[in-house]
């Protein structure tokens, strides 16, 4: 009975907002006072993929995403293991500093920096970007990894090491296979903030760096919803891709022939 | 146990480091700038930033929007943990639940214009049913002085983040207290008091303040579903920081570190307040 009812009720209010914009997307464009039209259409997708300013910010937020996401992981390991793994003084203080940016405006982050980004000759780039993106994201991907280590516990690392293992072979025998779960959330919820950002692309890049965001504000004022549909489900697709993306570099990092999700899960 | 950082800890933490540099780099910025004036440093845009009557009226309307939008989404994020959780891990059920997660924010909002605008798809249906003589019948939800709009996209994104951070805490809580309670002839308002709000707080505070900063001083849902005036913190800050005169870009960054430090200090001292008691739950339980 209760399972009925959440599923009712989340359908109609999670699954169905998505399925309609799905068809939405599929559909001419529906005027107001007119009857519902459903009559099945490519237009709103070629209009999309058609544009060529799609593909160039197409191409530079995936650019932003993958380099925020790296840097995002890279950090989560290191620090995710050292707050999980060991015990120093101010570990809770220094933990909770962590999470402070979340608790600032990100724009404060941007225009503070943006001064120094123009000295540095990184306001206008790329580069500039992804800085400014990690102030949203890492916070969380410390978060998420910490608590993957704590989940796994040090046992299987230190044995790994006891039996002799390289750092590099012991993170891609027993770490990576063991934290996979948490590297998934850390890089969906990265991605999917790193999509999300329109203000501070605006600020940093400058109308310089055109990802996604920055021309979904001004298709905006075509009334065409068709094609703001396909735009819409685009962005939703990106973040699985994403995580798709990254499945397939682990199994190629991860050393062959481990008993992967055996003993601690 | 070890108290002092080792050398190898150390090393693992330099990129954290690295970022808290970052980030505290941009705050004292934004200060600097605020406080730089054609002559050398002055106070002076502080003061009269608060003679603004934009600033007052963005803060009212931004708190209103910002508490109401907090309030709604953890009582019912809550609430629909409270009654589902039991099944919602390892199921279906949490994916659908993701859904909202994949959309930004903006495009959220986009959709809440396309269903819910005056020349929306649920006016249309409604026109079509008969139920509504013209558009201008049709409740005006977006892009209206109350902000309903936004309240509406924000519940909408933000309940499921509430679902999704609470639904680990339900899980993982040991059902044996539950179980002692009963033995020992507790109510059910005992085993909330005892067990399940202490258990359940610090997760409440955390999204309660992540929630209320995000939605506080974000710029992409009040710049697409606001008005002109009043306007959220944000989009008021980036006005003024695009705005024509010195004054006002100094405002922005005035404005903005302000907000900043309030929220820091204020997140500070939650958290303080909860690490010691968090520190007695994690005493109880086993070390891994």
């Amino acid at each position: 009975m209760k399972k009925t009812i959440f599923y009712i009720l989340s359908s109609l209010l999670f699954l169905l907002p998505a399925l309609m914009l799905a068809v939405k997307s599929f559909t001419p464009v529906w005027k107001w006072g007119e009857p519902l039209s459903f009559e099945w259409t490519l237009r709103g997708w070629e209009v999309f993929l058609m544009d060529p300013r799609i593909y160039e910010a197409l191409f530079v937020s995936i650019l932003i995403a993958l380099a925020v996401t790296f840097l995002n992981l890279m950090v989560g390991f290191l620090t995710g293991k050292a707050l999980s793994h060991s015990v120093f003084k101010g570990k809770g203080l220094l933990e909770t500093f962590l999470l402070l940016p979340l608790f600032i405006p990100t724009m404060a982050a941007a225009l503070g920096l943006h001064i120094t980004m123009i000295r540095l000759g990184l306001a206008n780039q790329w580069l500039g970007v992804v800085i400014v993106h990690l102030v949203p994201t890492i916070p969380y991907t410390i978060k998420v990894m910490k608590a993957g280590y704590d989940r796994v516990g040090s046992g299987m690392i230190q044995q790994a090491k006891v039996l002799g293992g390289s750092p590099f072979h012991v993170f891609r025998s027993v770490e990576l296979p063991l934290l996979m779960p948490s590297v998934r959330s850390a890089v969906f919820l990265t991605v999917t903030i790193s999509m999300s950002q329109y203000v501070l692309t605006a600020v940093i890049g400058g109308g310089n760096v055109i990802t996604l965001p920055i021309i979904y504000y001004p298709f905006l004022q075509s009334v065409n919803d068709t094609v703001m549909a396909a735009f819409s489900i685009a962005f939703a697709m990106l973040p699985v891709i994403a995580v798709a993306a990254v499945e397939l570099l682990s199994k190629i990092l991860t050393y062959k022939g481990t008993f992967v999700n055996r003993g601690v899960t | 146990m070890k108290w002092h950082l080792n050398k190898q800890t150390t090393l693992l933490l330099v990129p954290a480091f690295l970022f808290l540099l970052l980030v505290l780099y941009s705050l004292v910025m934004s200060f600097v700038e605020s406080v730089k004036g054609p002559d050398g440093w002055t106070l002076s845009y502080y003061q009269s930033l608060f003679e603004e009557e934009r600033l007052y009226a963005s803060f009212g309307y931004s708190l209103w929007i910002t508490l109401i939008s907090t309030a709604l989404s953890i009582v019912i994020g809550w609430a629909l943990v409270r009654s589902f959780h039991t099944f919602i891990e390892n199921s279906l059920g949490k994916w659908i639940l993701w859904i909202p997660m994949l959309f930004p924010h903006f495009v959220w909002g986009y959709f809440v214009l396309l269903l819910l605008g005056q020349s929306g798809v649920l006016s249309s249906v409604l026109f079509n049913l008969g139920w509504l003589e013209s558009r201008s019948e049709f409740p005006v939800l977006v892009q209206d002085r109350e902000g309903a709009g936004i309240i509406i996209t924000y519940l909408w994104k933000e309940i499921p983040f509430v679902v999704l951070m609470l639904l680990p805490v339900y899980t993982q809580l040991p059902k044996q207290y539950g179980e002692v309670i009963q033995v020992l002839g507790g109510t059910k308002k005992e085993y909330f008091k005892t067990i399940e709000w202490p258990w359940v707080q610090p997760v409440i505070v955390e999204v309660f303040l992540i929630v209320t900063a995000f939605i506080f001083t974000a710029y992409e849902v009040p710049a697409l579903l606001g008005v002109q005036f009043p306007q959220m913190t944000a989009v008021l800050a980036y006005d003024w920081f695009y705005g024509i005169s010195w004054d006002e870009r100094s405002f922005a960054f005035a404005l903005l570190f302000m907000i900043s430090v309030v929220m820091s200090l204020f997140a500070l001292l939650s958290f303080l307040m909860l690490n010691r008691r968090r520190w007695l739950i994690s005493k109880s339980q086993h070390q891994r």
